[in-house]
C-alpha cells in the first residue's frame, strides 16, 4: 500500500477548513452570528489525528498553525502551539477516542476546544491586550454541536477514498 | 513553540510574519470568491431601468462634486498664496492608490481587513487608508500581493485629531466596538460639543492633515472624573466599504 495515498484529501479538507475559518459573513448579517464561528481547523485536524495518527505529524500541525497565525493576524506561534498540543493529546488517546460514541466524542471536543479557547484568549490578552469576550464560548458551543456532522462527513469521505 | 509567541511581541519577527502572510493570503481570495462571483452575476443580470436610475444618481453626484472641487481649486490657490506670504511651506498633494477589500478578519476581538494591493504596488507599513467618507485605518503588515489594514475602531488603534470648528486637539482611540471611538484624556473644560466634526490633525506624522475622522455623538461630564467622556462615531463606512484609498506620502521635488 502506498503510504501517501489520499494525502491530497487530507490537505483539501484542511484547506477547506482554513477557508471556512476566514470566510466573511455576508453584509448585513447580525454581529452575534460571528461569535458562533466554529474552529473548523481544530475540528478537522482532530478527526484526522484520531483516525490516522500516523499521517498527521506534530511539525505539520505546527506549520498549519503558523499559516493560521498569518491568516488571522495573531501572534506567530499561538495557533501552532494550539494545533500541535491538540494533535498530541489526540495521539495519546486515539485508541480510546475511536471507541467512544459520537456523543462522548462531543464531550471530548467540548473540553479540548474550551481549553484551546482559554489559552488563546489568555495569550491574546497578554500579547495584544485584547479583552476577554464571551465570544469564545460561542465558538466552543458551535464546534461541539458541529462535531457529529463533521465526523460523519469525513468518515464517509475517508471510507470512500480509502485513506489508510 | 511558545518562544515565537513571546518573540512576536517584540517585533523581531515582522519579516517572518510577512512571508507567512504571503503564503496564507490566497486563502482570503478563495474565501472571498463566492462574493466576487455573486457581484459579477449581479452586474451581468441587472435590469436596465435600475442601471439607468443608478447612472442618473451618479451623474448628479459627479456634478455636485465638480462644483465643490472647482471651489476647492480656488481655495487651495488662495491658501497656498497666503502660506507663501506667511513664509511657511505649501502643502503637497497626496498620491492615492485604490485598493479593494478582499477579506475581513473574522476575529470578534479585533478589526482588520485584507486589501488586494501589497508590496508589488509599493505599499509600506504604516500608510494611512481612507474610504469615500473618512479615515479608515492604517496598513500594519504588507505581503507580496496583499496587505493588512487595522481599522481605526480597533482597540489598539489611536489617531491624533482636532475639532474642525475650533482646532481643539485630542487623540481618538478605538474601543473595540464597531461604531464607536473615544477621545482620550479630554479635560472637562475643553470646547467640544455634540455634532462637532473631528479631522486628522497631522500631528505624529503618520496621518495627513484634514481628513474627517468622525462626528461627536455625546459628551459626558461626570462630576467625579477629571476627564470628559467623548464618544465619536467614525465617518468612514467601516463595515461597508469595498474600495479604499491608500495614501502615499508626497515626493518632495527640489525646486
Amino acid at each position: 500500500m502506498n503510504p501517501f495515498t489520499g494525502g491530497w484529501v487530507i490537505l483539501m479538507t484542511l484547506l477547506m477548513a482554513m477557508t471556512l475559518a476566514v470566510f466573511r459573513l455576508p453584509d448585513g448579517s447580525p454581529e452575534w452570528l460571528g461569535w458562533f464561528r466554529p474552529s473548523w481547523v481544530l475540528l478537522i485536524l482532530f478527526f484526522w489525528a484520531m483516525e490516522l495518527p500516523h499521517r498527521i505529524g506534530l511539525i505539520a500541525a505546527w506549520f498549519m498553525g503558523l499559516l493560521m497565525d498569518g491568516l488571522q493576524g495573531e501572534p506567530l506561534g499561538l495557533n501552532g502551539f494550539l494545533l500541535a498540543s491538540f494533535t498530541y493529546v489526540t495521539w495519546r488517546f486515539f485508541e480510546r477516542l475511536r471507541m467512544y460514541s459520537v456523543l462522548q466524542q462531543c464531550g471530548v471536543v467540548l473540553v479540548l476546544i474550551l481549553l484551546a479557547q482559554l489559552v488563546r484568549a489568555g495569550t491574546l490578552y497578554l500579547a495584544s491586550n485584547q479583552p476577554f469576550g464571551f465570544a469564545m464560548f460561542g465558538t466552543v458551543l458551535s464546534s461541539t454541536l458541529l462535531w457529529p456532522f463533521i465526523y460523519l462527513l469525513l468518515m464517509r469521505i475517508r471510507t470512500s477514498v480509502r485513506i489508510e | 513553540m511558545l518562544l515565537l509567541a513571546i518573540e512576536s511581541s517584540t517585533g523581531l519577527v515582522q519579516p517572518v510574519r510577512e512571508q507567512v502572510e504571503g503564503v496564507a493570503s490566497p486563502v482570503y481570495f478563495l474565501a472571498e470568491s463566492p462574493y466576487l462571483l455573486a457581484g459579477q452575476a449581479r452586474s451581468v443580470f441587472s435590469i436596465q431601468s435600475q442601471l439607468r436610475e443608478r447612472n442618473l444618481t451618479l451623474q448628479r453626484h459627479i456634478l455636485e462634486l465638480t462644483h465643490i472641487s472647482q471651489q476647492f481649486v480656488a481655495l487651495k490657490a488662495e491658501n497656498d498664496r497666503l502660506r507663501q506670504l506667511l513664509g511657511s511651506q505649501g502643502r503637497l498633494p497626496y498620491e492615492v492608490l485604490i485598493a479593494e477589500v478582499v477579506g475581513i478578519v473574522p476575529n470578534t476581538g479585533s478589526f482588520q481587513v485584507i486589501v488586494d494591493k501589497g508590496a508589488d504596488a509599493g505599499i509600506q507599513t504604516g500608510q494611512p487608508v481612507l474610504d469615500a467618507s473618512g479615515l479608515f485605518g492604517q496598513v500594519i503588515t504588507v505581503a507580496p500581493f496583499s496587505s493588512r489594514v487595522l481599522l481605526l475602531t480597533d482597540h489598539n488603534h489611536a489617531v491624533p485629531v482636532q475639532v474642525n470648528r475650533n482646532g481643539v486637539r485630542s487623540i481618538a482611540g478605538g474601543t473595540g466596538l464597531r461604531d464607536r471611538l473615544e477621545l482620550e484624556n479630554v479635560p472637562v473644560s475643553a470646547d467640544i460639543l455634540e455634532g462637532d466634526l473631528l479631522e486628522t490633525s497631522g500631528l505624529g506624522g503618520r496621518f495627513p492633515t484634514g481628513y474627517p475622522v468622525g462626528v461627536v455623538v455625546s459628551v459626558l461630564v461626570e462630576p467625579t472624573s477629571a476627564y470628559a467622556q467623548v464618544v465619536v462615531k467614525p465617518s468612514a463606512e467601516l463595515d461597508r466599504s469595498r474600495h479604499v484609498l491608500v495614501i502615499f506620502e508626497p515626493q518632495v521635488v527640489a525646486p
